[in-house]
């Protein structure tokens, strides 16, 4: 499979091509959009990059919804909400994040998750470490019903005690199989939080400075 | 290496995607202080090629620990660090092998086709007398006057203490002083 | 140094202060040593977690849902026992399992092979009701589905949901991705 890189390029290349006349078409889009439905989508495609929005996530959300079976408008809808949730989490982020902690927090942001509160997160983790996973579990336990504040409480508590992606990754797998046996979710949140966090994580080794 | 607003990243922006798995990025700061941490290099170990090896570890050694660089809107400031570290390493293992200071034969090259041989003689008794330095003395002196650092920058990239900084500036002046009076004189 | 002219060490200083130029292909020999680095560091493989895909099947919540012929499915690669930089040129191998006895067919679309369109949905292979596939899945945030008989959208019950606009159809996120520690 294609690197990360190179499937961003060629993304953009194509997204030029996807939206515009007949004879540059992306062969998985096809005519599978009519006109009406291209324009929108161009002119959505060109704002994000007018916002310095990583373009790939529309792409794929295109994607998604022809695969799905979506008529254009539907797909339009999806898309310029995408947009919305992306250009909201970038003011919020900065430039310092990644494409994909964008993607995440957006998924954040559509699941209600005040973006004030992911640039917050973001503020105490410092450019160090990616909060891709944890951006992606807090949409996650919001979704299943645990309150916004909660959630992040919860996740800025596990980021700030230095928690890995591995154990806040455990942590989203346990509040999901408490709430499913039947757990309040803001108690199986906060259960789980303060257990992950006061339960000490091994020590890294000691590695030579330089 | 420029961000999606077509503006020039900032060291931390870098830092950031390189951090997410833009290896690439990192060339971008490669470019950005190759040549100004080179001339410190060159005149510290007195040859090109250490400079150049100590260069590319510093380099490398700072990819491996970017993670751990606490400031990253001050990258150039910690890889000087790691670069000072590393030529004192090089520094000493040259003196282990017997290796005497080495003239720096590009910068000599340079000089000599922009300036008459005089100013190349002026050149070459500036690099001996440089190596006739002890290594603290050498690297006082460099910092302070050819990188301009103040005494609390070079404490912070040394580890050593202010009050010996300038003892170090004050010995290698002097030092230099009678090395190129007895070369004016002679 | 009173007595050394003020002029002397402008001399000098100056003489010292004439840049020295590198030429570019010493950056390209620093970015070979990184890259160097960067390939001995990129965690392969998921071994671990096919451990973890088997035992979760045996947990109650999942026996019982096989029990009622519904799908359950485990997805493995979730996330890290990575703890290392990524390389956006390496792909992680991750294996989808999915436990569907009735099934007659079973695909994996997601982000990472554009949903199936142009043909590049993840077909996965029958082994007892236990059906799997393979693939190298770049570094990033991805949504993904399981497709049953080409027409039923399941998510992964043991993977965080993915949210956004799903257009009515669960799917689940998927994060591969390393941190330096």
């Amino acid at each position: 499979m294609r690197s990360r890189t190179a499937r961003g390029f060629l993304t953009v290349v194509l997204v030029a091509c996807a939206f515009s006349g007949a004879e540059a078409q992306d062969p998985r889009i096809g005519n599978r959009l009519d006109a009406p439905t291209r324009k929108a989508l161009s002119a959505l495609v060109d704002s994000a990059k007018a916002q310095g929005i990583p373009v790939e996530p529309l792409m794929e959300k295109v994607y998604q919804g022809l695969a799905m079976g979506a008529d254009g408008p539907r797909i339009v809808t999806a898309v310029r909400s995408l947009t919305v949730e992306m250009a909201n989490a970038h003011r919020a982020l900065g430039d310092v994040a990644s494409a994909d902690e964008l993607k995440a927090a957006a998924s954040a942001v559509h699941a209600g998750v005040p973006p004030v509160e992911l640039g917050r997160m973001k503020k105490q983790s410092g450019l160090r470490r990616s909060l891709t996973l944890p951006f992606t579990v807090l949409a996650d336990i919001v979704s299943r019903g645990v309150p916004v504040q909660t959630a992040a409480n919860a996740i800025r508590a596990l980021v700030g005690a230095g928690a890995r992606d591995r154990d806040i990754s455990t942590f989203q797998r346990n509040v999901q199989v408490d709430i499913e046996k039947g757990a309040q979710p803001q108690a199986a949140a906060e259960t789980r939080a303060k257990g992950a966090v006061t339960t000490p994580a091994p020590k890294p080794e000691k590695r030579e400075q330089e | 290496m420029q961000g999606p607003d077509g503006m020039e990243s900032s060291d931390a922006a870098l830092v950031a995607r390189v951090l997410h798995g833009e290896v690439n990025a990192y060339g971008a700061l490669v470019s950005r202080y190759r040549d100004k941490y080179a001339r410190y290099a060159v005149h510290m170990l007195g040859n090109r090629e250490d400079a150049e090896e100590a260069l590319q570890d510093a380099f490398t050694r700072a990819y491996r620990s970017l993670a751990r660089c606490e400031d990253p809107e001050r990258f150039g400031a910690w890889l000087f660090r790691i670069l000072v570290n590393r030529c004192r390493t090089s520094g000493a293992r040259r003196v282990r092998r017997g290796q005497t200071f080495v003239h720096d034969e590009t910068a000599l090259l340079n000089a000599s086709q922009e300036h008459p041989a005089e100013q190349t003689m002026w050149r070459e008794e500036i690099d001996r007398a440089l190596g006739e330095l002890s290594a603290d003395q050498r690297e006082a002196f460099l910092l302070k006057y050819v990188e301009e650092l103040g005494y609390d920058e070079m404490a912070e990239i040394t580890g050593v203490g202010v009050s010996a900084l300038k003892m170090r500036v004050m010995r290698a002046c002097d030092r230099l002083r009678i090395l190129l009076r007895e070369v004016h004189s002679g | 140094m009173a007595d050394w002219g003020r002029t002397t060490l402008e001399m000098i200083v100056q003489e010292l202060q004439h840049p020295v130029r590198l030429d570019e292909s010493f950056d390209r020999r620093v970015m070979v040593r990184v890259r160097r680095t960067y390939a001995e560091h990129r965690p392969r493989g998921v071994a671990g977690w096919i451990g973890a895909a088997v035992s979760l099947t045996r947990r109650p919540a999942y026996a019982a849902a096989l029990a009622a012929g519904v799908v359950a499915v485990v997805t493995v690669g979730m996330l890290s026992s990575r703890s290392q930089i990524v390389a956006t040129g390496g792909p992680i191998p991750v294996q989808f399992v999915l436990v569907a006895p009735e099934a007659r067919s079973v695909a994996v679309v997601g982000d990472f092979n554009n949903w199936g369109l142009g043909d590049t949905a993840l077909v996965a292979e029958n082994h007892n009701g236990v059906w799997s596939v393979s693939a190298p899945v770049p570094a990033g945030v991805h949504r993904y589905a399981f497709l049953v008989n080409g027409k039923q959208w399941v998510a992964d019950p043991t993977a965080p949901r993915a949210s956004g606009d799903d257009f009515g159809q669960p799917s689940s996120a998927l994060v591969v991705e390393g941190t330096v520690e």
